[in-house]
């Protein structure tokens, strides 16, 4: 060991290189890792917080409805369900109805969102993304509506604008509805198409007192999009519980395009993640191998004096293995530090343009970054034993090394 | 083979195949060395002395013939057991590049203890008492480029010797050395023979040692021309 390390010392150029080789796969991961985490993260609390929840329960799909979701009028039983099973930490009932919204010579068509303000507050951010106004209190009869819809409506706070509701199962509803509420909403497409109301308000519109379109609830110890454990075992024990109007679906099945974002970005980054532990081993194994070769005549030395293969052969992966733990600690290390330094920060600010991007598909308009300890040591430790590997070719090419030839050697 | 024999070597052959060319190196060489012999092997260059004290070591295979070291065929050994059979049997000194660059004087000296597996508190007494006995414990934390090429010819016959093996084998150490310190490594292999029954055996053509022998070998075209007890 102390053989190793002064070895190390004494080719200090080469050692950096070999150390680097190791040291920028696992930054560069962690550093990845930290950015696609968040987006990830980004994306499915968007979803599941304001729209989709973990899971909703639902009427089954009807023909004809076009663009409308079924209504259920037994929501308070599928309420009671929910409430008797384990790990349900949130539901609330929500009606969304298809409307088209018009203030003078202008209109939109919109989704109508009833829900209940008091059981949205605690799992909803919309509240705290009103930028005029107020948001929905219980018994509000007025509509929160997003800024991109305020414009198109060219309304403002306090002005009012008709509804008319046309569900395929309740005919015309037509409300005159005042604005008490402009939010900056998280995706483009939901400010411009969804109104806030109380389930009340919606429920006037769809001229039915018992009207739901969906009971939406959260599951807890949900850690993120990758942790689907929870939910399995919620949807496990609702099976069957709803006969046959009533069906449960996941995020998986209401958010697709979070779902489609996560199936494509796993064997991506995995992909991402080979290339770079291919070349890291690369360099590893070509600056031992040229050690070695520099080291012939000190190997065919240690050989003629009786040293077996595999003792020439832990020299070599000794010396591999105090590079590759280093690069590997310092690399997370840089990485873990530089994601903490852009979290201190608030993020990295993208420009106007991507940021109106990054908000169309359900993300902050930052580069967020977040740390998954067990990302950064998997990284950190494939990275180490990708480089070990890498080390024994050159480690096996020197335990061959004839001790007569190698003595002669001139480098 | 005698029965007193340490090393005998039966109609040895060496012949190194480049390409199409055949070099022969060893014709046919049979000796006998003993215990505590002080032995060298002269010849001109290319009479193939390098080349029997190779193969004497185990560091090289001959093309045909034997080697017996005290009773054991060489031949019969795999790679392995001929690289212990080194470790525990043979003692070396080169002509140069002898040390391990990154050990101190005292790690040089211990190494083949550490891979003999002897315990560190052990392999450094003995080390030191071998440094001492061969006047250079001064040196002993030092690294063999901040010592002069004597004492690391010195550090080297140190090695060669701590661990008692049967034979020192010796390829031209006193080469790289200026006058001075030729004699005086001369001279302190001669007290490790005299004092401690040490066997060696040198290939040379220094004469400043091969006048301090007790037995010369003479090869001439690869073939033992000489054989002279003194």
């Amino acid at each position: 060991m102390k053989a190793a390390i002064r070895h190390l010392k004494r080719n200090r150029r080469r050692t950096i290189l070999t150390l680097l080789a190791v040291l920028i796969p696992v930054y560069f991961l962690v550093f990845m890792f930290g950015f696609t985490n968040a987006v990830i993260s980004d994306m499915f609390e968007t979803a599941t917080r304001i729209d989709t929840g973990h899971l909703q329960v639902r009427h089954v799909e009807k023909r004809g409805m076009g663009s409308a979701l079924p209504l259920m009028q037994n929501a308070d039983e599928a309420v009671a369900v929910l409430d008797e099973v384990d790990g349900i930490e949130w539901r609330t009932v929500r009606l969304d109805l298809p409307a088209l919204a018009s203030a003078e010579d202008r209109s939109q068509t919109v989704y109508v969102q009833g829900v209940v303000p008091e059981e949205v507050a605690p799992i909803s951010n919309i509240g705290n993304l009103v930028v005029e106004g107020s948001y929905l209190r219980t018994g509000s009869s007025g509509a929160v509506i997003g800024e991109e819809l305020a414009e198109l409506l060219n309304v403002g706070v306090d002005d009012e604008f008709v509804v008319l509701g046309a569900h395929p199962e309740t005919g015309v509803g037509v409300l005159r509805l005042q604005v008490i509420g402009i939010y900056e909403a998280p995706l483009a497409e939901m400010g411009r198409t969804v109104v806030h109301v109380t389930l009340e308000t919606a429920r006037q519109l769809a001229r039915s007192p018992q009207a739901a379109t969906a009971v939406v609830a959260r599951v807890s110890g949900v850690t993120g999009a990758r942790d689907l454990s929870e939910i399995d075992d919620v949807m496990s024990q609702l099976e069957g519980r709803f006969g046959s109007e009533l069906e449960v679906l996941d995020w998986r099945d209401l958010a697709p395009q979070v779902s489609g974002y996560l199936a494509v970005l796993t064997p991506a980054l995995t992909i991402i993640a080979v290339i770079f532990f291919g070349l890291g081993a690369l360099v590893v194994l070509n600056t031992l191998y040229l050690s070695v070769m520099e080291r012939t005549r000190e190997l065919g030395l240690v050989i003629s004096l009786g040293a077996s293969r595999w003792h020439v052969i832990r020299m070599i992966l000794v010396e591999a293995s105090l590079i590759a733990v280093a690069g590997a600690i310092y690399g997370a290390l840089i990485g873990v530090v530089l994601i903490w330094i852009v979290e201190a920060f608030g993020g990295i600010p993208m420009p106007a343009s991507v940021g109106d991007f990054m908000r169309v598909v359900g993300m902050k308009p930052a580069l967020h970054m977040m740390i998954q300890w067990p990302q950064v040591i998997l990284s950190a430790v494939a990275m180490t034993i990708v480089a070990i590997v890498a080390a024994w070719f050159p480690a096996y090419r020197a335990s061959k090394l004839e001790p007569v030839e190698a003595m002669k050697y001139v480098e | 083979m005698s029965n007193n024999a340490l090393i005998q070597t039966v109609d040895l052959k060496k012949t190194y195949v480049t390409e199409a060319l055949e070099t022969p190196a060893l014709r046919g060489v049979s000796v006998e060395l003993h215990k505590g012999e002080f032995t060298a092997v002269a010849g001109p260059s290319g009479s193939g002395k390098s080349t029997l004290l190779h193969l004497l070591g185990g560091l090289d295979r001959p093309t045909d013939g034997d080697i017996l070291l005290e009773g054991q065929a060489m031949s019969q050994l795999s790679k392995d057991q001929l690289a212990k059979l080194r470790l525990t049997n043979i003692g070396f000194v080169f002509q140069a590049y002898n040390l391990i660059p990154v050990l101190t004087v005292l790690e040089n000296t211990a190494f083949v203890l550490e891979l003999q597996g002897v315990a560190k508190a052990e392999r450094i007494s003995r080390a030191q008492k071998v440094l001492a006995e061969l006047g250079i414990a001064e040196y002993a934390d030092q690294y063999p480029n901040r010592i002069s090429g004597g004492q690391q010819q010195r550090v080297a016959v140190a090695r060669a010797v701590v661990a008692e093996p049967s034979i020192v084998l010796a390829d031209e150490p006193t080469a790289n050395l200026d006058t001075a310190m030729s004699m005086d490594l001369i001279d302190l292999m001669k007290r490790l023979n005299s004092d401690q029954d040490a066997t060696f055996f040198f290939a040379t053509h220094d004469s400043r040692l091969l006048d301090r022998v007790k037995r010369l070998i003479t090869l001439v075209d690869g073939k033992v021309a000489d054989d002279v007890i003194r």
